[in-house]
């Protein structure tokens, strides 16, 4: 004990300075290991947290639906629908016989080529994953699953949902609704310009999850609700904009055009219901480019102009050209010039002037197209017959600068200010004069009959509009509103007026002139009975552009005239034919489209006496009385009866009562019941006058209904019809039959 | 020391006159008189209800990936708790005196024979070469767990009772002919002893420590074996060992490392989480996920914590997380201010085992105290500097916290230990 008790008391002695040591390093310890885990969780903590919580929460994607487009009626224009990608697991595959099957299988149901995708598969034979068909339809995925599980390859072929942009008509409004990417982003037109809210926003489900990918905790889930996109409703019109770009179509091959360009809008609001120009592409198709664009690239030498050249060809028939090109308005603009004119007492409605055939400005000299000259005229004959002379005078009665002030009122100096992607941007001193840079004395004769400055086809529908609008230049738009799902109203276009340009009485005189241009004057073409048509025609060279002339034709109108509602401008870009002027050309299609669109939107013709002397009248009742009593009745009339079957009382008749009928067309009476209706093969009335054209029709039981040019001379031909020659009809029918006048200037 | 004396007068008739009454009398008595310290029984007290219940936190959602019932881990702590409570408590009272030759030499035999009985039949679980578990009767544990405490027991019993060598400067003698003759001679030529009696106690110490360390080691269980010579070092300075030895076996120790770089001793395993640490750019997907996963634990603690139970990288992000990383779970749950405190409560309870040590009335008391304290401090150390990523990557466990039912009887067994030699200690004692 003693010894112990010893050795003790030495050992605490001598320990005591090492134990302070020890403390003193216990305590260094102590501290670093707080101030360690102090940095950790104060200064580093946000940043291990944040990293912490990327790997905890697994957030899956909610996809948002991207918004319809729908026309006016509500037709769907655009839509997103589901589809589905079929895909393989090629490693899967066990031996010879497996892959028969599983190459057999998807053959067969997807339409693929077998060799071609028995090498595909054994090309990724390693791999895990391979995509076979993209955007399979409902029908055909469900098919493929299905025999993926009869087959007991379910382990093989899977599919994953997608989604696909349809165009229900590709072609019908390409250039306008433009397209989507593989993605499903808008790269073009209305899909790209509201790309945003008709994509919506994704939504996110974040849900806290352990290592294994289990959910945690389910009242720890943050979830943010996908937000669908928009739905847009245009102003556009499926009829509307069918008939524009079936005309288009047809200017564009008759008189081998490089382009069309057409617009039809509301006179009143502003409001685009059809556009187009053609050629233009296959919404569900947009790269792939036309068949004349591909010969002209296949022709070239080496592959980088090839490609340039696909590119470029691409860019450009994605182009709304409507809204983009520019061109020389023509004569269209001396209804701005006389507008303008009147407005600021330049001229009035009595102003007289005397065409000689030439006008004489400065060193300049201008020669109208009728070398001899109009002769005597009012503003009224300078539109009727287009005179160049005329015009001149009256710019420069205006000056530069008044001339200048309506350009600009009219609104040629700006964008028109449509909701869609790609307006062309007038640029002064490149697409037109002014005051400021390059607008002298000499541009002043060109730009008062519309060469020389440059507008674009949507500028002079808006500004067209405006003379129809008494006076106020609307901003033209595409979009009616946008509605979310369950169709409620997001957001709604008001019609928007940008300025009152002329004063409504002026617009007023300046519209009836333009009534007498459709009428009487170079405008005929477009003539639509019961209508008004009025408007103004335009032919312009091109100029610079190629050694030979081209020109521009076009046509720019509203109807009906004492309350106009609807405005049509057609522009034929380079027309090859031996007729290119404007009220030749581009006047007829814009009557055509006149003719067929203002009874399907709601405008009731309102005849003159001497149109319904001339033309029509409404079919008188018939049924009920006797084959005698009716034949009595029609003996007074011009009509021409045919009588089917041997009862005695009409119990049917074609046309049907009341219906607009020329007065001296057939009507068809049937006197048995349940008899089959009779028919006959239409006729070709290509060629024929008016009267030659109806005494076709009676004779085969048909009765024609006048469209285009209502002077029944020689000069007035039937250059279209309703229904092909050889079309089965029923007896009594009314064709549609297209007349025309050809030898116009302008 | 008058308790002691009359202790030693009535306890012929206590312990009998056998081989075990026999050793009982001669070390003074069964039990110790005196009071325990209170403050470290409070600490302690704190630290294992604390370390149960993060623990239970900690394991639950690995207990139910691992199949079991999700209190499957607390309810096997519990029993270890249980278990070890009761061994301390019992310990906690006898005469530390006692634990002398009992514990240097039965410790030794047990312990050297479990470490080669897992160079054997030991394994783990991913089939590499590590063999420092072993599992007898059901029961899995690692042999080094005992191994570290024995060889502290064993350690404090040579240096204690040879603790007159350790500072006789009389010359050696081994009885050994050329051995003498020429330590003589060294010896004469210096003109002082270098060759002395020291030596014998110091080379018998290294042996012992080499035989441990080196079964230890050769288990790939490096940072066990480190922990073992840090403990073993600084038992042979509280026995008072020569500052020349020290110098000596710091230049030996520097020497030895590029040796056991060259020699491929440091298993690739090791060199490989030594460098895995290195590297700043740290590898995910690697070795140290572990790592990677416990900083975003901590960090995502923050201040204040998530709140008990709310971790969410105990989800199979922490790799078992009721096991060395459990107090990267721990800051998630409690924030820097829990850690803190927990830091905190283990320098407390270190603090009191080094009063203990340094009042502790007998060397032996004192050498023990001094190895199971500094034994405790490095493991809190080692772990949570694994946790923070202060070393690297070690598979050091947190006493009372991390899940080992072993470790954790055997961190019991030594507060036992502490309290009865406390019992002895002339400190104040609350």
């Amino acid at each position: 004990m003693a010894a112990i008790n010893d050795g003790m008391k030495r050992t605490s002695l001598s320990a005591r300075r090492a134990v302070l040591g020890l403390y003193i390093v216990l305590a260094v310890f102590l501290v670093g290991l707080i101030g360690r885990l102090g940095y950790l969780t104060i200064i580093k903590g946000d940043d291990y947290r944040r990293l912490a919580e990327d790997q905890q929460y697994n957030d899956s994607v909610l996809s948002s639906l991207r918004g319809t487009i729908y026309d006016s009626e509500m037709n769907v224009l655009a839509q997103t629908a589901s589809v589905w990608r079929i895909q393989i697991n090629p490693s899967k595959i066990e031996d010879d016989k497996e892959m028969g099957v599983v190459v057999d299988g998807l053959s067969t149901i997807l339409e693929l080529d077998a060799a071609k995708l028995r090498e595909k598969i054994e090309k990724n034979k390693k791999y895990g994953y391979l995509i076979v068909k993209n955007e399979v339809e409902y029908k055909q995925m469900s098919a493929m699953i299905q025999f993926a599980k009869e087959n007991k390859v379910a382990d093989i072929i899977f599919s994953e949902p997608d989604t696909k942009r349809y165009y229900p008509d590709g072609t019908l409004a390409s250039t306008v609704i433009g397209f989507t990417g593989t993605d499903g982003n808008g790269l073009y037109g209305l899909e790209y310009y509201y790309d945003s809210s008709l994509t919506g926003v994704d939504g996110k489900i974040f849900t806290l999850r352990d290592a294994r990918a289990n959910e945690l905790d389910s009242n720890n889930k943050i979830i943010y609700e996908a937000k669908n996109g928009e739905n847009y409703v245009l102003t556009l019109n499926n009829e509307v904009q069918t008939v524009l770009r079936s005309a288009c179509l047809t200017a564009l091959e008759d008189n081998q055009a490089d382009n069309v360009y057409g617009i039809v809008m509301n006179t009143k609001t502003g409001a685009i219901l059809g556009m187009c120009n053609v050629p233009d592409y296959n919404s569900n198709d947009p790269f792939t480019i036309s068949e004349k664009a591909q010969a002209e690239i296949d022709a070239l030498e080496t592959d980088e102009e090839k490609n340039a050249a696909y590119s470029n060809a691409q860019q450009l028939q994605w182009k709304n050209k409507a809204i983009a090109d520019f061109y020389y308005p023509g004569s269209v603009y001396k209804v701005f010039l006389v507008a303008g004119a009147m407005e600021e007492g330049a001229i009035d409605e009595n102003t007289s002037y005397t065409c000689h055939g030439t006008i004489t400005v400065g060193d300049r000299t201008v020669k109208d197209y009728n070398p001899i000259g109009h002769g005597a005229e009012t503003p009224l004959t300078l539109l009727v017959n287009s005179c160049n002379t005329f015009s001149v005078y009256v710019g420069q009665r205006m000056g530069i600068s008044l001339f200048y002030k309506y350009f600009e009122a009219f609104g040629f100096t700006e964008k028109t200010g449509i909701d869609l992607p790609g307006e062309g941007s007038p640029v002064a001193g490149v697409t037109y004069h002014s005051p400021e840079i390059s607008f002298t004395n000499s541009n002043l004769v060109s730009v008062s009959f519309g060469q020389s400055n440059q507008v674009t086809p949507m500028q002079v529908a808006a500004a067209i509009s405006a003379v129809g609008n008494g006076g106020k230049l609307m901003t033209p738009h595409i979009v009616s509103k946008t509605i979310d799902d369950s169709g409620n109203t997001i957001r709604e276009t008001k019609p928007e007026v940008k300025r009152q340009v002329i004063s409504a009485t002026t617009a007023a005189t300046v519209t009836s002139y333009m009534e007498e241009v459709v009428k009487r004057g170079t405008g005929a073409n477009a003539y639509v009975a019961g209508y008004h048509v009025a408007g103004k025609t335009g032919t312009s060279e091109k100029t610079g552009i190629t050694d030979t002339k081209a020109y521009i034709a076009s046509f720019a109108g509203f109807a009906p005239a004492d309350d106009p509602e609807i405005t049509v401008v057609i522009v034929i870009d380079n027309p090859k034919g031996a007729r290119y002027s404007g009220g030749d050309i581009a006047a007829p299609v814009a009557g055509e489209v006149f003719s067929r669109i203002l009874p399907t939107m709601g405008i009731e013709p309102t005849y003159t006496d001497s149109e319904l002397a001339k033309l029509s009248e409404p079919a008188p009742d018939m049924v009920g009385k006797t084959v005698g009593e009716a034949k009595a009745e029609l003996s007074g009339t011009e009509h021409v009866v045919r009588v089917i079957g041997s009862g005695d009382t009409v119990v049917a008749q074609s046309p049907e009562a009341g219906r607009t009928t020329p007065a001296n067309g057939v009507i068809v009476l049937y006197t048995e019941d349940n008899t089959e209706k009779e028919t006959a093969l239409v006729p070709d009335f290509n060629g024929l006058t008016v009267s030659q054209a109806n005494q076709m029709a009676v004779n085969r039981g048909f009765n024609i209904r006048i469209s285009g040019s209502s002077f029944s001379t020689d000069s007035v031909v039937a250059y279209k019809q309703e229904y092909a020659e050889g079309t089965e009809l029923e007896l009594g029918s009314i064709i549609t039959v297209y007349f025309r006048t050809s030898g116009i200037s302008d | 020391m008058q308790a002691s004396a009359s202790l030693g007068k009535s306890s012929e008739k206590k312990y009998g006159k056998s081989l075990i009454g026999q050793y009982i009398k001669s070390r003074g008595g069964l039990l110790a008189e005196g009071s325990f310290d209170v403050l470290l029984f409070i600490f302690l007290s704190i630290i294992i209800f604390t370390g149960l219940t993060m623990l239970y936190s900690a394991s639950y959602p690995n207990a139910y990936t691992d199949g079991y019932d999700p209190s499957y881990y607390f309810k096997n702590q519990a029993i270890g708790v249980a278990v070890g409570v009761v061994l301390m408590m019992i310990i906690g009272k006898m005469n530390h005196m006692l634990f002398m030759e009992a514990g240097a030499v039965l410790g030794s035999l047990v312990s050297i024979g479990l470490l080669v009985l897992a160079l054997f039949m030991g394994g783990s679980d991913d089939g590499s070469s590590i063999k420092r578990w072993i599992t007898i009767a059901g029961i899995r544990f690692q042999p080094s767990d005992i191994a570290k405490f024995t060889l502290i027991l064993t350690l404090a019993y040579i240096l204690h009772r040879w603790h007159y060598l350790m500072v006789s400067k009389k010359p050696l003698k081994t009885n050994i002919g050329w051995v003498d003759s020429f330590t003589a001679g060294v010896n004469r030529k210096i003109g002082r002893p270098v060759f002395n009696e020291s030596w014998k106690i110091v080379m018998g110490s290294l042996v012992v420590i080499g035989i441990y360390v080196g079964l230890v080691f050769l288990g790939s269980h490096l940072s066990g074996a480190i922990i073992m010579l840090l403990v073993a070092a600084v038992m042979l300075f509280v026995g008072e060992i020569r500052p020349t030895w020290i110098a000596f076996f710091i230049c030996v120790a520097i020497l030895m490392i590029p040796v056991l770089m060259m020699t491929g001793i440091l298993s690739e395993y090791m060199v490989e989480r030594i460098t895995n640490f290195l590297s700043t750019d740290k590898d995910l997907q690697g070795g140290d996920w572990q790592t990677i996963q416990a900083l975003y634990a901590i960090g995502s603690g923050g201040f204040f914590g998530k709140g008990l139970g709310q971790s969410v990288q105990k989800y199979n992000y922490v790799p078992e997380p009721q096991n060395d990383m459990i107090f990267a779970i721990i800051i998630e749950e409690l924030g820097f201010i829990g850690g803190v405190a927990i830091i905190v409560l283990f320098a407390l309870v270190i603090w009191r085992g080094i009063v203990i040590g340094v009042n502790s009335p007998t060397r032996y008391g004192a050498l023990v105290a001094f190895g199971i304290t500094f034994k405790l401090a490095l493991q809190v150390f080692f772990n949570i500097g694994v946790a923070t990523d202060i070393i690297p990557n070690t598979g050091i466990t947190l006493p009372f916290f991390s899940y080992g039912r072993t470790a954790l009887i055997v961190n019991l067994v030594e507060m036992g230990i502490l309290f009865s030699i406390s019992r002895a200690s002339r400190m104040k004692k609350v």
